[in-house]
């Protein structure tokens, strides 16, 4: 799928011609200069007002259900990524619904305390006690290595780096940047000069032929990826060079018994099933494990039962990824292993999509963590308090995301605070995991903050 | 034979099956038959197989085709005991060969069990490997520990009975256990044993897994020595890496033994088998049929293709088919399903093993692998894929 083919575009991305076989080492490092060069003159002197109207207004457009590139996303999107169209709706949707002036206003403002501060030197109350002044730059050149298909968080790093005026160079994994051409053709549409700030390509992570002489280019690189993807990079960039390093992390939900009954359950349970299936449950952000109060009127087990159901009826609204074979084998390899378990003990049960891989939900009133494997396969267990789901995330604190949390509104501060102070980076309601807000704070790092150097000016 | 006990009648009847199929194929109804009395018996005295059959609904009484039979993940002989045989019964137990595993499989055998086991190996090496040729001993050199150093491995009690049944007096083992238990070549004794067969001209057969000949490559390769065993020398590698040792793409693996040891893809036989079962699956270098069509799409979209997995990756070449003896059969099952796979299409590597006598004869392995003809081409093992969300799956 080439973008410019069906429209008179008069730029392409090195993905939209193909893969690495597309790319040299030249190339790369040539587009790395280009880059330096367009942001010289097509962003330097670009105010954050100007900056977010143009996103803003790039927002609005793919809010529109008519907008070509929204079209164009969802039509072939399936093909191009796996998803279904209607796991891209809904998961599009969570992203450009922010993408508006107000939230892009509130995220610069949360994140240097005054709108104009990438603008020209300004002063906050305190500055002014003092007689100091303020500027903040972002880096000229980031390159961003994005890991897995899913596009979210590689659009939000586009933006991100477009509101601290950076030309960026994003590197997706191969298969993986159908979306993010989309939307940096979106933007070019708009605004070309903004367009122009932007390469995407795509190649196998760790291709030093490539990646060198970028990250020589690069004033900041960020990724995202395996632990070891993450210290591979970090090692291998130069010294002065920014770097910004997500790892894989994992997500679980806490439900309190008071939410297993009646017409709360059943927003419960939707709510549930709809985290589970946003983005087939392949994100940081998805839970893996549901852990559920017990001492209810309803049991943890039953509750897991309902929620089977609910995920065999939302999968006939938001069917799942079709699975390579390795994907399919996986979940069938843990059912077997279940099914076996289920029929030896009580402790054990499962529930499973006829037929097909589709959805799974284990029951287990073993509280120990257990990592899913994704696409929508879920752990449903059994637990006293969020005191026992804490001891049992022990062996994985370190990796904590988010909590998605079902509790009755007088015990959420509670709760929140326990998860946080835990380690959580991120709580929220169940049904809202997987859709973070622009301001988020990814992985409890700043969401802009990091990418920028200040200069001091004392009067 | 004790007469009175029924695995032993049936266990006779299968190894008369045995003898009777060394060297023809078995009609589907003769297998099913004798399938289908062994299911009952396994159903009666093996506890979490029965539980497996009761769930799906899958009892002696209601099941006409051995393909209707449950078959029991492999994995499963980690957590449970998948065996007949009571704890006083059990002479000789079998570990899965991962040495980073906690909790190997077991699967625990009597003298009558491992009998089985023994006339079960014997003619599928003899045929796959000797091409027949059992008048004449062979100077066999094995490159794992010694059944004394490996004594659960039943890849070794195998190599054993192969030296034992095929081997000259000159056979002998070229491994030894290092630190952590792992197996490693023995230097000096390879050496001798690879300088002898030169300088003597005798033809030698070399046995080992996958990372023990990676192993020995790599000590030719550190001394640079290079070896022209005599013609009619013979390689047979088995099994995979699991960590053991760097991994080498199967071509290269094959190409560098040709290298160091002068044995030419032609003499390089595969073998595919596991603790859990009680025959081997054998492919050797003869290209089996054309290869496979490309699959579906015109070249551009394979620029923005999702998956690059080698599953979906048609092969350049005409790919090594594997083949079990007629007493044991395997079906390629869709992971999706349940079902078997179409020709051309992958899955679940299922194995229905007659010789499994006191365990469980239907096996799911975690391997996976296309269905080709009466035969099937190896995959491997089937969490390799690479994850293409951005959650933590394991620590």
């Amino acid at each position: 799928m080439e973008f410019e083919s069906d429209s008179d575009f008069t730029t392409s991305y090195f993905a939209d011609l193909g893969g690495e076989e597309a790319l040299t080492p030249t190339l790369v490092r040539e587009a790395a200069l280009a880059l330096r060069r367009n942001r010289r003159e097509f962003l330097d002197w670009r105010s954050t007002g100007n900056m977010i109207r143009a996103l803003a207004k790039v927002g609005e457009n793919w809010r529109d259900p008519d907008y070509r590139f929204r079209r164009l996303v969802l039509e072939k999107g399936p093909k191009e990524t796996g998803f279904s169209r209607q796991t891209l709706e809904r998961g599009l949707a969570t992203f450009f619904d922010q993408l508006t002036k107000e939230n892009l206003e509130a995220l610069i403002s949360q994140e240097f305390g005054h709108l104009r501060r990438l603008d020209g030197m300004s002063t906050n109350k305190e500055e002014r006690f003092s007689d100091r002044s303020a500027l903040a730059t972002g880096p000229e050149l980031i390159v961003h290595i994005c890991s897995g298909t899913l596009p979210n968080p590689t659009l939000a790093s586009m933006v991100s780096g477009l509101l601290v005026g950076s030309s960026q160079f994003i590197k997706c994994s191969r298969g993986a940047s159908f979306i993010p051409r989309a939307f940096a053709h979106s933007i070019y549409e708009e605004e070309p000069k903004m367009g122009a700030c932007f390469e995407i390509a795509e190649w196998a992570g760790g291709a030093a032929q490539f990646e060198d002489p970028l990250f020589e280019e690069a004033s900041c690189v960020t990724a995202t990826g395996s632990d070891e993807t993450i210290r591979s990079i970090r090692e291998r960039l130069p010294l002065a060079v920014r770097f910004l390093g997500y790892g894989h992390k994992l997500s679980l939900a806490f439900v309190a018994q008071d939410m297993l009954d009646g017409f709360l359950a059943s927003e419960t349970l939707h709510n549930a099933a709809l985290d589970i299936a946003a983005w087939d449950q392949r994100g940081c952000l998805s839970p893996q494990v549901i852990y559920v109060e017990k001492g209810g009127t309803v049991a943890p087990s039953v509750f897991a039962k309902q929620l089977a159901e609910e995920l065999d009826k939302l999968e006939k609204k938001q069917p799942r990824a079709e699975l390579t074979p390795e994907e399919a084998a996986e979940i069938a390899n843990r059912r077997a292993i279940y099914e076996l378990r289920a029929a030896d003990s009580g402790e054990t049960r499962l529930w499973q999509s006829e037929g097909s891989t589709h959805w799974t939900v284990v029951f287990e009133s073993d509280p120990q963590w257990q990592y899913s494997c994704g696409n929508r396969f879920v752990y449903v267990k059994e637990i006293a308090d969020a005191n026992e789901v804490l001891r049992n995330l022990e062996p994985v604190r370190e990796f904590l995301s988010t909590v998605g949390l079902a509790a009755p509104e007088e015990r959420l501060e509670e709760l929140a605070t326990a998860f946080g102070r835990f380690g959580a980076t991120r709580v929220c309601p169940l049904g809202r995991m997987q859709s973070p807000p622009i301001t988020w704070r990814h992985d409890g790092q700043p969401a802009l903050a990091n990418l920028v150097t200040w200069t001091d000016w004392e009067q | 034979m004790n007469p009175t006990d029924p695995f032993s009648e049936i266990g006779a009847r299968i190894g008369g099956f045995i003898d009777e199929h060394t060297t023809r194929p078995a009609s589907d109804a003769d297998f099913n038959r004798l399938a289908l009395d062994l299911f009952a018996l396994q159903f009666q005295h093996n506890g979490p197989f029965q539980r497996l059959c009761r769930a799906r609904g899958a009892e002696p009484d209601c099941v006409d085709h051995w393909t209707r039979i449950p078959a029991m993940p492999a994995a499963a002989f980690k957590e449970w005991e998948v065996t007949s045989l009571p704890a006083d019964r059990r002479s000789r137990v079998f570990h899965s060969s991962g040495t980073t595993e906690q909790t190997p499989s077991r699967h625990w055998h009597d003298d009558e069990s491992l009998a089985l086991y023994e006339s079960s190996l014997k003619p599928g090496f003899a045929r796959a490997v000797l091409g027949g040729e059992t008048r004449v001993r062979h100077q066999i050199g094995l490159l794992t520990p010694s059944e004394e150093d490996a004594p659960n491995s039943s890849l070794v009690h195998m190599f054993a009975v192969v030296k034992e049944t095929f081997g000259d007096p000159d056979s002998t083992w070229l491994g030894a256990t290092g630190e952590d238990r792992a197996w490693i070549p023995d230097p000096a004794r390879l050496a001798t044993f690879l300088e002898r067969s030169v300088v003597e001209e005798l033809p030698v057969i070399l046995l080992g897994t996958a990372f023990l000949f990676v192993h020995l490559l790599d000590l030719l390769e550190g001394t640079d020595h290079r070896f022209t065993l005599p013609a009619g020398s013979k390689v047979m590698e088995t099994g995979g890496y699991k960590g053991r040792s760097r991994e080498m793409p199967r071509e290269e693996l094959h190409r560098l033994i040709g290298y160091r040891l002068g044995v030419g893809p032609e003499r390089i036989v595969r073998e595919y088998g596991m603790s859990e079962l009680s025959s081997q699956a054998y492919a050797n270098a003869q290209p089996s049929g054309p290869p496979p069509p490309a699959e579906g799409g015109e070249a551009s979209l394979s620029q923005l293709s999702t998956s690059d997995s080698p599953a979906r990756r048609s092969p350049a070449k005409a790919a090594q088919l594997f083949h079990f003896p007629p007493w044991a059969r395997a079906r390629i099952v869709s992971p999706e399903t349940g079902a078997e796979v179409a020709e051309g299409e992958t899955g679940l590597i299922q194995i229905h093993d007659l010789a499994n006598l006191r365990s469980v004869a239907t096996i799911r392995t975690e391997d996976l692998g296309i269905r080709r003809g009466e035969g099937f081409e190896l995959l491997g093992r089937s969490a390799q894929a690479e994850p293409r969300g951005c959650s933590r799956m394991t620590n």
